[in-house]
């Protein structure tokens, strides 16, 4: 009898710890876009880091979740969450009324602007500017009806810029800071410009699928904590030469 | 003019029950008052805290995080008025640009006015730096560290307001809380003093008077007291008190009545000889000398022939006083039927019995029965006696009745000792 209620017992422990450790630790899908320094980036080793990456990984810390990376480009962001390929994405998105009306977006952490990069005496929308497909950048160029000359990821305009198949380019801040310290793009001696339309400028924040609101809820409450706690600043001082806000 | 004094009565009782709920009402009304006006504080206390956490703390790193830039713009500024090359002067300059347009640097207008001041200059020095320059760049630089550090104190500032408005409204919730706390104790001990007063005294006077509850003892006594249900249990014990009096009254009533003859007030013949039977066992059993005895009124039936049964009455109402006045306390006679009556002389002998008799006769000749109409009779009566000593009740009685029919062969007014069987 007494061995029969220990048996009991412990076959019960074993599936109180499985099942305690399972809801501890939630298994994320994160979509994230590599060739995109100084956010996500592939270092010479071969492993993912970035800004981004590295503000991902302690958030799926604080969430007490294991998250697993999806290589996503930026023009299938959106696509991927709305269609649930992802929980969230390591990817800075401007709120725009467009994709918050596909998915959700967590509160802004921090506020982007845009820079034209070009080399000196070509002014906005006389040259072909290079963008990254999918990017605000992309959308802005388009509805201004500048010529376009399309890429998937920044490091392609980068090599572009730097080997002289593109003449110009409209980066977000952050990338236009790790295009100033790329030694190929400065050989070029290209001039900067920042724009202040309000449709380059604005809040940046990290897309969630549309039908996971608690997940929405636990990032926002994460990013609260670490912001509060200097790991985001730790992240971002390892990343950009100045705060992010 | 006076007022016509108030029945004992008439003063206002209150049901314990509705006392208590209309007490317990106050009492709710009071707390949640109190509470309530607690709760405000708390409120206010819970909305700071929140808003520290919320809105302050977030808002103290922000203004941080601004001071950081300001301080990473001077840094830029000066880097491009010493950097050795053109191109480490033109990545200082990229970087001032990137600084000035932060949406973070643009929200202030201080900080804004001076960023943009400081692009301004920057954009405008030309390289080999001129001493002039370098002066105009110093001051700039010191607008910067100083705002660097305004940036990053203000929000200790903002905190330590926010703070002290807080522990103000924690001060504020905690004397309302001692209050509160006075006041709930403040009412448990009215609360309980009113019980202790109103209901638990009159219950241990209410034992007190049950303790000592007895029917010929004075009718109990209580105070006036305002509660509705002790002053019913009271009335209750008052009623109660009356009916064990009468009972009683009612019990020595049927028992005389059970006892006693009905004429003459001396015990019936019944009652005597259950008496005498308890006198002869304790004569027996200690081996004591004991006497009954049988007297018969001389002549009675002449009295009630001649004078009526009202003067026959009274000559026996006369004689059954003479023998309660005249015989000893442990001494027991009763009516034994008609005009005949009954001893027993407990510890005497029969020649003491005798003696008693004797005595008994001359008082009666002393002190004759007299009627209302003043005339006195001559009555005398004879007196059969028998040693009991030893001997069963039934057979020395009818020994005394022979020493009675004795005296009145012999002419009667005499008293005869009916000597034993056993000669002894």
């Amino acid at each position: 009898m007494a061995k029969t209620i220990f048996r009991c017992l412990s076959v019960f422990c074993l599936v109180a710890v499985v099942g305690l450790a399972h809801g501890a630790e939630r298994v994320l899908k994160v979509g994230v876009i590599h060739h995109s320094p100084p956010m996500s980036y592939l270092e010479a080793s071969g492993a993912l880091t970035g800004f981004n990456v590295e503000i991902m990984r302690e958030l799926c810390k604080e969430m007490a979740a294991r998250c697993e990376t999806v290589a996503l480009t930026l023009d299938r962001v959106v696509d991927a969450l709305a269609d649930g390929e992802v929980d969230f994405a390591a990817v800075s998105l401007l709120v725009t009324p467009e994709r918050r009306a596909r998915i959700l977006l967590t509160k802004p952490y921090f506020r982007s602007i845009s820079v034209w990069f070009a080399r000196p005496g070509i002014k906005p929308g006389e040259a072909r500017v290079a963008v990254v497909k999918g990017s605000i950048q992309a959308r802005y160029a388009q509805a201004h009806a500048w010529p376009i000359q399309p890429f998937d990821n920044h490091e392609a305009i980068f090599g572009a810029l730097a080997a002289g198949r593109a003449e110009a380019a409209l980066l977000p801040m952050a990338n236009a800071v790790a295009l100033r310290q790329d030694a190929r793009a400065l050989a070029q001696g290209l001039a900067s410009t920042v724009l202040q339309d309000p449709e380059l400028v604005g809040d940046a924040a990290l897309g969630v699928n549309p039908r996971d609101r608690a997940l929405l809820d636990k990032l926002n409450e994460a990013i609260d904590e670490i912001k509060g706690d200097g790991r985001f600043d730790r992240i971002n001082t390892r990343f950009i030469p100045f705060r992010l806000q | 003019m006076t007022n016509p004094a108030k029945p004992a009565d008439a003063h206002r009782t209150w049901r314990a029950g509705r006392v208590l709920l209309a007490l317990s009402c106050v009492f709710a009304v009071i707390a949640v008052g109190g509470v309530g006006w607690l709760a405000v504080d708390l409120y206010a206390v819970g909305v700071a805290a929140g808003r520290l956490q919320g809105e302050t703390v977030p808002w103290t790193i922000e203004r941080q995080r601004l001071g950081r830039n300001l301080e990473q713009l001077r840094l830029e500024g000066q880097r491009v008025l010493t950097a050795p090359s053109p191109a480490g002067r033109q990545d200082a300059l990229f970087l001032v640009h990137m600084l000035s347009a932060q949406p973070g640097m643009a929200d202030d207008p201080r900080t804004a006015t001076l960023a943009a001041e400081v692009e301004r200059f920057l954009q405008q020095v030309e390289s080999p730096t001129t001493a002039a320059d370098m002066r105009a760049w110093e001051a700039l630089s010191s607008r910067l560290r100083l705002m660097a550090d305004d940036l990053s104190v203000e929000g200790g500032k903002r905190m330590s307001r926010e703070l002290v408005r807080m522990s103000g409204e924690m001060e504020r919730a905690s004397y309302k809380l001692l209050f509160n706390l006075a006041l709930m104790a403040g009412f448990m001990a009215a609360f309980l003093l009113v019980v202790r007063r109103y209901l638990i005294r009159p219950l241990q006077r209410i034992r007190l008077v049950l303790s000592a509850l007895d029917a010929r003892g004075p009718e109990p006594a209580f105070p006036p007291e305002p509660m509705a249900e002790i002053r019913a249990v009271e009335d209750a014990i008052i009623r109660f008190h009356a009916t064990l009096r009468e009972n009683d009254e009612v019990r020595l009533r049927l028992e005389r009545l059970a006892t006693t003859d009905g004429l003459t007030g001396l015990f019936n013949r019944h009652h005597f000889m259950g008496l005498a039977a308890d006198e002869m066992a304790r004569a027996a059993r200690y081996g004591r000398p004991i006497t009954v005895g049988i007297a018969d009124l001389d002549h009675f039936k002449q009295v009630n022939d001649s004078l009526g049964h009202a003067a026959g009455d009274h000559v026996l109402q006369t004689f059954a006083r003479l023998l309660g006045d005249t015989l000893r306390q442990t001494d027991r006679v009763c009516r034994y039927g008609g005009e005949e009556f009954a001893f027993v002389f407990p510890e005497t002998t029969p020649d003491e019995a005798q003696q008693l008799g004797e005595r008994l006769r001359a008082c009666l000749l002393e002190s004759p029965p007299t009627l209302p109409d003043g005339r006195r009779l001559a009555v005398t009566f004879s007196l059969g006696l028998a040693d009991a000593s030893g001997c069963g009740l039934e057979d020395s009685l009818a020994r005394a009745d022979l020493g009675l029919y004795e005296a009145k062969r012999a002419g009667r007014n005499r008293t005869v000792v009916t000597g034993r069987p056993d000669g002894l």
